[in-house]
């Protein structure tokens, strides 16, 4: 049952703090998380935003994160971001997947076949 | 040939604006256009995007029908089918004149359509086009020019219209090369029709084509259609390229676009010429180059050289803001 008036949690990572605390949080468990690298003035990221939080709202048990690569600009460095927007598909703290740029039906599948694996 | 299918040629838009005051540091320029006013103007031409990617240099949108490329001061539209490209002008020119954004320069291409009695107003022949683009234009774009450029195939011509304003030019070494080609090989057509719903598992299109092979920097964007066709846009640093394919047979067509600059080893252009006409083997080849410079050209002839293609039409015309445009048309050469 969808509840409509409570929105899954994207949340965005304000330092590399918060970042590196996210990261080391994946090692506790099995969950895949998504990174979203996304920059403010970038056309391409918001016309993805809807499918993201369709993806947040379907896919309970997978976690979505928000980096602007302007903040976090290190982080985007780390990654080796390239191009807007970028998915990173963490588990245990490692890069399983990636996609790069805004294409709804390929990150749906990316995160498919990622959710459950080991 | 059909009695009526998809268009596939398109039809193509590009506007130059600049910077009140010459403000030479247009970092973000048209890219700050919010993204939903971007949609309205698509949702008037009637078409939608369905994939994109941004990277420092600009904007590569993938459309329902075709291509939008969005750069600081230029953008780019190209459109198949039954779309009202036109439409978007006046619109654009409004969302650029919000961001202090002045028009100096546009220019309107297609080569001819495979199916023109289905085109709506004003599509229906290129003065009705040239008529319409016009009111919508400022007055200060003033030098302009109109011309259909003839091959000797009566269905394969290049219409191209350009307007400047006489004061700014884009200072450029590039070239763009528009690739159209038709009849194409009918087993290679093939891989463009969807044959399996699950994406995961199924190679894409772009791969069993070996379109990711033409530009290994590029990042692709791509899209595949139900049932049938594919749409992919190549970024590579500040450069796009473009790929459109409707395959189906008795209208069957694919258009390729890219830039190049007159300083790159033009070997480099060559080859990724060669692959992308490689990948289609057309029947008929028509290519419109435009550049400053007017040697750009013989790139193009000797990528096709190199397949077999025997040139069997050239025109050569200077127009206002854009430069030189060569139009050519190639087939194999062992047909007359």
């Amino acid at each position: 049952m969808g509840n409509r008036s409570s929105t899954a949690k994207i949340v965005e990572m304000h330092s590399l703090a918060q970042w590196n605390e996210k990261l080391a949080s994946t090692k506790q468990s099995n969950k895949l998380l998504v990174m979203d690298f996304s920059a403010t003035w970038c056309g391409p990221c918001k016309w993805m935003e809807p499918a993201i939080e369709e993806y947040a709202n379907t896919y309970p048990d997978v976690e979505f994160i928000k980096i602007d690569v302007d903040t976090l600009a290190d982080v985007a460095r780390e990654y080796k971001v390239e191009a807007m927007p970028t998915f990173v598909l963490i588990k245990k703290g490692k890069e399983i997947a990636r996609l790069t740029g805004a294409k709804k039906s390929e990150l749906r599948n990316l995160i498919e076949r990622h959710r459950n694996s080991n | 040939m059909a009695v009526s299918g998809f268009e596939g040629f398109e039809k193509r838009l590009e506007l130059h604006f600049f910077g009140h005051h010459n403000d030479p540091t247009v970092t973000m320029g048209l890219r700050l256009i919010d993204f939903d006013s971007l949609n309205q103007v698509l949702r008037v031409v009637q078409c939608a995007v369905v994939s994109a990617v941004g990277n420092h240099f600009f904007d590569a949108y993938v459309l329902s029908e075709s291509s939008l490329f969005v750069y600081p001061t230029k953008i780019i539209i190209k459109t198949c089918g039954t779309t009202q490209l036109l439409k978007s002008i006046r619109p654009l020119i409004h969302l650029a004149s919000d961001l202090g954004l002045t028009l100096c320069g546009c220019r309107y291409t297609r080569g001819s359509f495979i199916f023109p009695e289905s085109q709506p107003f004003p599509y229906v022949n290129f003065k009705q086009e040239v008529i319409c683009i016009e009111e919508n234009l400022p007055d200060t774009l003033c030098f302009r020019k109109a011309s259909v450029m003839p091959s000797k195939l009566p269905s394969y011509s290049w219409h191209a219209f350009s307007a400047g304003d006489g004061e700014h030019f884009p200072a450029d070494d590039t070239f763009t090369v528009e690739v159209c080609m038709t009849e194409l090989d009918r087993v290679m057509a093939r891989t463009f029709f969807k044959t399996s719903h699950d994406s995961a598992a199924a190679k894409g299109m772009a791969e069993l084509a070996g379109i990711d092979g033409i530009n290994p920097r590029a990042i692709v964007c791509d899209f595949e259609f139900d049932p049938c066709g594919y749409s992919m846009n190549g970024v590579d640093g500040d450069r796009y390229s473009t790929i459109h394919v409707t395959p189906e047979d008795g209208f069957s067509y694919a258009s390729f676009e890219c830039v190049g600059s007159v300083y790159d080893d033009q070997d480099g252009i060559v080859e990724t010429l060669k692959k992308a006409v490689q990948v289609f083997k057309p029947a008929t080849v028509s290519v419109s180059t435009t550049s400053l410079h007017r040697e750009a050209w013989t790139t193009v002839v000797r990528a096709m050289e190199l397949l077999g293609l025997k040139c069997r039409s050239f025109v050569m015309d200077e127009f206002p803001a854009a430069g030189t445009v060569v139009f050519q048309t190639f087939t194999a050469a062992r047909r007359k």
